[in-house]
């Protein structure tokens, strides 16, 4: 027994991106051949975290023909054979290091909202994959809060539909909200009971509702077989199913060149005399070292990036790297998470399937009827039991024997959770504390409180889920009131270098040779899930460093 | 659990090795009859009991594994798979029946199969009329379309009892010139019934391999040829051949074989769910359904007994 959940650990201890080869994820015990760059030869470009956005931005360079190096904090998995269906067990895909939360609104860090292994978050997320509503791209002008983005939806458009089709997206056959757009590569999954509740409540509350866009696949596509509806795809894909980044954009990058450092945690940017970034220290097998670079790339999500960039201040760089406008680690946003559960007599057995297989983008395009600005999706839950017990233990508060009441309801309970925007706001934000972590770095302490705007929206969204489920007859409805998902903002994009970190391309404005490409660089949220965002965000940057290049501007 | 799904399997296992016996019979009795120029409609009704047999394996099959699937949830589920197991048994018969009678029994089991198809139309429509969406043509129609009871299959069952029906009254037609059978010219009404079992059946195809995203390009096979050849035999009923219909003869045969071909590809694609055909008990029912593709093979038969009546008689 302890050899086995040795073996299921060993990822965690021993790097596997090494001596000229990778984990195929693909195949059980497989192994693909990987390049190797030496330290002390410069490579283009050294890209810190693997996610969603340095993931997708290694393969796109990659396959561009750069010389790339991802580094990754986190083990790179077989989910084949180690990811097991254990809630518990499948904590090692988070990130737990530690941190500290302060703020009127403390965050709850390490499951959700964290990530750390090769492929990031995008390991363990709900698959959720839906596109910005284009007015958000300029919201400040045209619907008056928040911060334009210097990116023109039309364009953004076609790199939404790019990464729909790396990931093979299995959504509706027409998407009722927004711009037309192109037909999804995959057709929907089946509805399973908890999303057919939702779809009930949004009939009975007169608005419309979809089947969700999600990253997993409903047909074979080259060695993943189609999604077998385990249900465990928030704590791990074990069939591949999953277009996670892990098993999509990194063995890409691999096949086209780059080579992907796995259990190595960069701790600090060298820039030289020139005001230039000259490669990482990170940590690996024990020991910093140094990986020499002719350009750097950030992408280690709205807490890490900004750690990072604020440790490696230097005498020049008092105040941490690319932050001549102060506003590094500034306007962290964390979407809204609360909840709205109901009890059937209906079984739902909401555990089956993916859990968010139907959604309703209705107040991300409604603009009437509400006292608030931004907007909020709404999707059908299916809470694994652990997940499940933890939020009626911890969020609700039952305890003994109305606890075990409750959960013997478990299959029989269904209900929706938003995924809510929050406006941008200079006290929210990450800063470098005294405390240090296991690598021996000053760690983040994260500051958050919402605003007005942010509870008007929440206290709306709860009435309305709750008169949704009550139309449909369910009982003993009841509000999660307090809980939170994707972390954005942090290192904002814009136009002026006086009010944003980076521009349109992810470039730094202070350092040219250093770029940020992550959740960071959003200036606002929405209210959809932004990995898909994110990902089309770094296929536009691949593009865009191309161009540079040919032009002589990197 | 274990004893039941063993029971089941091997209740399936023994109908296809009776319907693979009945195959072969069928071809050797065939093979001793078609010199027999004198009787072209008994020629050609056999050739429709054979086409009606293997539409009955195929829907034998396909609503065996897909009823049990559906765990018989409705006893009525039962049906499709009796039934279609009798046509292919009276099928076998008329295959080696030479005499120009049609069969009392034969003919009784024939109707009650295409009655029996409508019947379970009805049935499928009822199901998706319980989900929600029904019929509605908003979006989560497709949900229904994908995942509820598929509103064309049964009809396959209706097809092999109409076609073996048809077979038993061009036995019996007694006309010294033309064959004809309902009052219709018999080579054309038959041709021009096979030509819409073609359409219906390619868009049951093109349904499911939509849902499939068409994720191999082979995927498009069974909506292109099938169609064509539906073309090519609806073109023969409504003119007036006076030569062989040398491309559609040839069109028809390699519809029968994309049909067994096809039961390969879904045989290579139950491979490709998770687990592959080690985990057979799961995949044969989640993968592409097996028997489906045979259908083809079954319509293209009928087709071919068409065109040899036609060319037999140019005015049949």
């Amino acid at each position: 027994m302890t050899v086995e959940s040795n073996q299921l650990h060993d990822a965690l201890h021993v790097p596997r991106g090494k001596d000229g080869r990778a984990p195929d994820p693909l195949r059980v015990g497989g192994w693909m051949p990987m390049r190797e760059y030496r330290e002390d030869e410069a490579v283009d470009f050294v890209i810190v975290g693997t996610g969603a956005g340095g993931g997708t931005l290694a393969c796109k360079l990659a396959e561009a023909g750069f010389s790339v190096i991802g580094m990754d904090a986190g083990a790179w998995w077989r989910p084949l054979e180690e990811f097991a269906s254990d809630e518990t067990h499948q904590d090692k895909l988070f990130w737990t290091d530690e941190r500290i939360c302060d703020g009127d609104n403390p965050l709850k860090l390490g499951s959700n909202n964290s990530g750390k292994s090769v492929g990031g978050s995008t390991v363990h997320f709900a698959m959720v994959s839906l596109r910005f509503r284009p007015e958000w791209f300029k919201c400040r002008t045209l619907l008056g809060y928040g911060a334009d983005w210097p990116l023109d939806w039309r364009e953004m458009w076609r790199y939404y539909g790019e990464v729909e089709q790396a990931l093979k997206i299995a959504g509706p056959v027409t998407y009722p909200w927004g711009p037309k757009r192109p037909r999804y590569p995959y057709r929907a999954h089946e509805i399973n009971a908890a999303g057919w509740v939702l779809a009930q409540a949004c009939e009975a509350m007169g608005i419309a509702w979809t089947e969700t866009p999600l990253a997993t696949i409903s047909a074979p596509r080259g060695r993943a077989h189609p999604c077998v509806y385990r249900g465990f795809c928030v704590t791990g894909c074990a069939t591949n199913a999953k277009q996670s980044a892990l098993v999509t954009w990194i063995p890409r990058a691999v096949t086209a060149g780059a080579e992907i450092r796995d259990l190595a945690m960069v701790g600090r940017i060298e820039v030289n005399d020139a005001g230039l970034a000259t490669g990482v220290h990170y940590q690996r097998e024990g020991q910093w070292r140094f990986q020499r670079a002719r350009n750097v790339v950030v992408a280690g999500y709205a807490i890490e990036t900004p750690r990072l960039l604020l440790n490696s201040a230097t005498d020049r760089y008092p105040d941490g790297l690319a932050n001549s406008s102060g506003l590094v680690g500034r306007n962290l946003m964390a979407q809204t998470n609360q909840g709205v559960y109901g009890v059937f007599d209906d079984e739902i057995r909401w555990y089956k399937g993916p859990p968010s297989l139907t959604l309703t983008e209705h107040w991300n395009y409604t603009d009437t009827g509400k006292d608030f600005f931004g907007g909020y999706a709404f999707m059908a839950q299916g809470p694994l039991p652990q997940a499940w017990v933890s939020t009626q233990a911890g969020n609700r508060g039952l305890w003994g024997e109305a606890l075990l009441r409750e959960m013997q309801q478990y299959n029989h309970q269904a209900g929706f959770k938003i995924v809510g925007e929050t406006l941008p706001q200079e006290r929210n934000r990450v800063t470098l504390a005294d405390e240090k972590d296991q690598y021996g770095l000053p760690v983040a302490r994260v500051t958050y409180s919402l605003c007005d705007n942010d509870k008007a929206l929440v206290k709306h969204s709860i009435d309305f889920m709750s008169r949704g489920l009550d139309a449909i007859g369910a009982r003993d409805i009841w509000a999660e009131e307090d809980d939170t998902c994707h972390l954005n903002g942090t290192a904002r994009m814009g136009d002026d270098p006086a009010t944003s970190v980076v521009n349109a391309d992810c470039r730094s404005w202070d350092i040219r040779n250093l770029w940020i490409c992550d959740g960071s660089v959003f200036p606002t949220v929405g209210g959809v899930n932004p990995s898909l965002t994110i990902q089309a965000i770094a296929c536009r940057t691949g593009d865009r460093i191309r161009q540079l290049a040919a032009l002589g501007e990197l | 659990m274990r004893t039941n799904d063993g029971l089941i399997a091997a209740t399936l296992g023994a109908l296809a090795v009776v319907a693979g016996a009945a195959a072969i019979t069928r071809k050797s009795a065939f093979g001793s009859a078609v010199g027999r120029r004198h009787q072209p409609t008994v020629i050609a009704a056999r050739r429709l009991n054979r086409a009606s047999g293997l539409i009955a394996a195929s829907t034998l099959l396909d609503s065996g594994i897909e009823h049990y699937r559906g765990a018989f949830h409705n006893r009525a589920m039962i049906a499709p798979l009796v039934v279609s197991a009798l046509t292919l048994a009276v099928s076998a018969h008329g295959t080696r029946d030479a005499r120009p009678v049609a069969h009392r029994l034969r003919d009784s089991v024939y109707a009650g199969a295409a009655l029996t198809g409508l019947i379970g139309t009805g049935f499928h429509l009822y199901n998706i009329g319980k989900r929600p969406g029904r019929f509605s043509w908003k979006n989560y129609s497709w949900q229904n379309l994908f995942y509820a009871s598929p509103i064309l299959a049964p009809s396959a069952v209706a097809l092999a009892g109409l076609l073996g029906y048809y077979s038993e009254r061009l036995r019996e037609s007694r006309s010294t010139g033309a064959p004809r059978v309902f009052g219709l010219p018999a080579g054309r009404a038959l041709a021009a019934l096979t030509a819409a079992g073609l359409v219906a059946t390619a868009g049951e195809a093109g349904l499911l391999h939509f849902r499939g995203a068409y994720h191999d390009p082979f995927m498009y096979v069974p909506v292109t040829v099938p169609p064509i050849a539906a073309a090519l035999l609806a073109e023969t009923a409504a003119s007036r051949p006076r030569k062989p219909r040398r491309l559609a003869r040839w069109w028809l045969r390699l519809t029968t074989l994309i049909g067994f071909v096809g039961a390969g590809f879904h045989i290579f694609g139950v491979h490709r769910e998770m687990g592959g055909w080690r985990n057979w008990r799961q995949n044969v029912l989640n993968g592409p359904p097996i028997p489906a593709p045979s259908s083809f093979s079954g319509l293209a038969l009928a087709g071919l007994a068409a065109l040899g009546l036609i060319e037999e008689h140019p005015h049949a």
